[in-house]
């Protein structure tokens, strides 16, 4: 078993679920909230996964004086550009030309390596030193310097070096030019009016058209269908189906309610019976299900010629192409796989709508305009196992926890603000779960110093040591842990209740106490009977559950300086009025794996 | 030649001076080590750069025309059999080993014009056709047959090269031992 590293997650305020219980239950709003007030949180609940977050992930509104979390922050794009290039593309052109990088990045369709592109000179002759002229018209490919991919496998060769994409476009698999959508229509007026000449119906009607042609012809046609139709007589149009499962029957039902407009416009439209598409230029295309060139393929070139599932996956659709009819299973149906297109986005507090987080619009630079890490504003928490000679476990493994013997853990909390913050923890006494292990927070309470200049702690060296020392001895807990005040500047090295361990400038460590809980099932069952045993689940043990998660409510108070700029401060009041400030939330506290006896 | 000495420990000739034939026009570096108690074969215009390792404990070693074993590479590696055959490693022409490649001893061919990329692995026995391409970290398994012109890319696929050059590669590696024949000090002198 993979031994676990200590781990601090914590939850966003977003994901409360106190209202949302309380709107389901309106029969007892006020019991609903008070239950919620009183739960304690459990790290294990299906809905957690979504709510826990390690520091780093979080952001801070300043406004708000609260966490915001990647889920719950708006985020709008600052610029799209393409990783590749790294040029920026204006977000019209993402409307007219898609996401993808129209310039030519390409990845590799066979393992999504760059491709790059490649001159091969047909055929250079030794006496012609340099014929720049020849050099422009060689031929160029894409090739994928890892797997060695390029162009010519499928077929496709490039006249110029750069706007491979636009190049690209116009050809198809093979070397066949394509032709747009514009040019097919000019292609078919020119051929309509030849067969005009010779008098005589077009023999190709029956040829492959593009995905978006077909689109196009079949919108045409029955739009041209509707017109028609609708052109004849409104009479008595809608008794002539009556059936209950007539579309006509259910629209008219609707319509009593939305007004007639959407029947009148269906009925008159069934007026005349409609045709269906005939041929291709109406936008009929019959599927191809001949099948022996591909099983023919197969055969001759067996399994390395077919494409994974991945590389399907990766290929941007293809609208410009024939209806392919499952005809992409072969690696010669690949195309080069424009590169997508990354933006850089902002991030709004979803509250006040200040910007919490927003990066430099150039795409060169990694820097940020405005960032609000919750980092810079709530205590960091790390944790280390706390191994005291003669102690209560000195022989514990450091990678699983011995179950029903006492482990102690040190919580280290760093201030990362300039004020003195007061915290005060609270922990159920037994996790939660089906092994509930014994908790324990030695000093619940206590203060951290400010964040003030790294320089001021090595320049009073003397004094933080005595200081240090003092204060670990008579720290004054006012919390409930009053009989730790007693056996004052006795032992250090022993962890006392209502004691910090130790205090630096601006973090204090503390100990946590567990019993872990043993994770033996009939040890299970037996203390289930002996607690009334009412439905206790007696399953093999699940995935991480000997994982010791303790759940954590962590509440910061801090002083601030008289808000001026707070909008409620009235004018009259005092400059120099302090405000309390106040940040509580939850987060769990991973100590490592319980080990099975 | 320059003073400059690298921060790497100095290269330890352990083990014995095998008996080696070395092409007249062949460059290969002071500091490459040449160990074993087998014959080891060099031919004209290939390259040993500073720091490779040829091992003949479990046979002798062939390397062909033109080729390039570049640093910290290992061919003749012992394997974990141990056993000793007549022909260790047998490199063809054009041949490329880059950095921190090895290879493992024991009837192992490599062939024409194949690369075979940084920190591969090539195992006893395994015979890799001609102008193959391993691409970095590539493993290949004890005994394996790789056919010509096969590529071998990310965790193991595998699929044929197809572009057809290569006369330009072995141009290209021509071209490239020309310039690193100027820049590798060459002292065949010290492993005759």
């Amino acid at each position: 078993m993979a031994p676990l590293t200590p781990y601090t997650y914590i939850q966003c305020p977003c994901s409360d679920v106190s209202p949302l219980s309380r709107s389901n239950d309106p029969n007892s709003p006020s019991t609903a909230g008070a239950d919620d007030e009183e739960r304690t949180f459990d790290p294990r609940a299906p809905r957690s996964n979504f709510s826990l977050y390690p520091l780093e992930y979080l952001l801070y509104c300043e406004d708000c004086h609260q966490i915001r979390c990647p889920r719950c922050v708006a985020e709008e794009i600052v610029t799209y550009y393409c990783p590749n290039c790294l040029f920026e593309v204006p977000s019209s052109n993402i409307k007219s030309e898609g996401n993808r990088c129209t310039r030519s990045c390409f990845q590799c369709p066979i393992c999504i390596g760059p491709l790059s592109v490649a001159s091969i000179d047909s055929q250079p002759d030794p006496n012609l030193l340099a014929a720049p002229d020849q050099a422009q018209s060689g031929t160029n490919i894409l090739i994928c310097s890892y797997c060695n991919w390029s162009s010519t496998e499928i077929g496709i060769t490039f006249s110029k070096s750069n706007g491979i994409h636009a190049q690209l476009a116009k050809i198809r698999n093979g070397g066949a030019p394509r032709l747009t959508a514009k040019e097919h229509k000019e292609k078919r007026k020119e051929e309509a009016a030849q067969s005009r000449l010779a008098g005589a119906s077009s023999p190709e009607s029956e040829q492959n058209l593009d995905v978006e042609t077909q689109f196009a012809n079949l919108k045409s046609f029955y739009q041209g269908q509707l017109a028609e139709s609708s052109s004849g007589g409104n009479g008595l149009s809608s008794l002539g189906d009556l059936g209950f499962a007539s579309p006509n029957s259910l629209s008219r039902i609707m319509s009593i309610y939305t007004g007639g407009s959407l029947h009148d416009k269906r009925s008159r439209s069934r007026v005349g019976t409609m045709r269906e598409a005939l041929d291709s230029d109406e936008g009929l295309q019959l599927a191809d299900l001949d099948e022996s060139a591909a099983i023919s393929k197969l055969q001759s070139e067996g399994y390395e010629a077919t494409i994974s599932t991945d590389q399907l996956t990766e290929q941007p659709p293809r609208l410009e192409d024939a209806h392919l009819h499952g005809r992409t299973r072969f690696t010669s149906e690949l195309r080069p796989i424009p590169y997508l297109l990354r933006t850089k986005r902002s991030k709004r507090c979803p509250v006040c709508r200040h910007i919490i987080s927003k990066p430099e619009a150039k795409v060169a630079t990694t820097r940020f305009r405005i960032r609000l890490v919750a980092g810079s504003y709530i205590p960091t928490i790390t944790i280390r196992p706390l191994n005291v000679p003669g102690g209560a476990s000195p022989t514990s493994p450091p990678d699983a926890l011995v179950p029903l013997q006492p482990a102690q853990f040190l919580l280290t909390f760093r201030n990362p603000i300039f004020e003195t913050v007061k915290v005060t923890l609270a922990t159920p006494s037994k996790t939660p779960g089906r092994f509930p292990s014994k908790v324990t927070v030695l000093c619940p309470q206590f203060e951290i110093d400010a964040n003030t200049d790294v320089w001021d702690e090595a320049l009073n060296k003397d004094d933080t040591d005595k200081d240090r020392r003092r204060r670990r001895g008579d720290e004054n807990n006012n919390g409930g842990n009053g009989n730790g005040n007693g056996n004052g500047n006795g032992n250090g090295n022993q962890p006392e209740a209502g004691k910090i361990w130790e205090r630096g400038r601006n973090w204090v460590s503390i100990v946590v106490e567990v019993v872990p809980a043993s994770l033996r099932l009939d040890l299970l069952a037996s203390t289930a009977n002996l607690a009334g045993g009412e439905g206790i689940d007696a399953g093999p043990l699940r995935e991480d559950e000997d994982i010791l998660e303790i759940p954590m409510f962590v509440r910061v108070e801090w002083e601030v300086e008289g808000g001026g700029d707070e909008v409620g401060s009235a004018p009259g009041k005092d400059k120099e009025a302090t405000e309390k400030r106040e940040l509580a939330y939850w987060s769990v506290i991973g100590l490592g794996r319980v080990g099975q006896s | 030649m320059s003073k400059r000495h690298s921060i790497v420990p100095p290269i330890s000739q352990a083990g014995p001076k095998p008996p080696v034939q070395l092409s007249s026009s062949l460059t290969i570096a002071d500091s490459a080590v040449l160990t074993g108690s087998h014959p080891i074969a060099i031919h004209g215009e290939t390259v040993i750069h500073p720091r490779a390792r040829i091992e003949s404990l479990c046979g002798r070693v062939t390397i062909g025309r033109r080729c390039i074993v570049h640093e910290r590479a290992t061919l003749g590696a012992v394997g974990v059999s141990g056993r000793v055959t007549e022909n260790a490693v047998t490199l063809g022409d054009y041949v490329t080993i880059e950095v921190g490649a090895a290879i493992q001893a024991g009837e192992t061919v490599i062939g024409d014009g194949t690369t075979v990329g940084v920190q591969a692995k090539v195992g006893a026995g395994a015979v890799v056709g001609k102008h193959c391409t391993l691409t970095p970290h590539t493993e290949i398994a004890a005994g394996e047959v790789i056919p010509d012109y096969t590529v071998i890319y990310s965790n193991g696929m595998r699929r044929t090269d197809r572009r057809g050059v290569t006369e330009l590669r072995n141009k290209a590696q021509a071209r490239q031992i020309e310039v690193l024949r100027r820049m590798i000090p060459s002292n065949p002198a010290k492993f005759a």
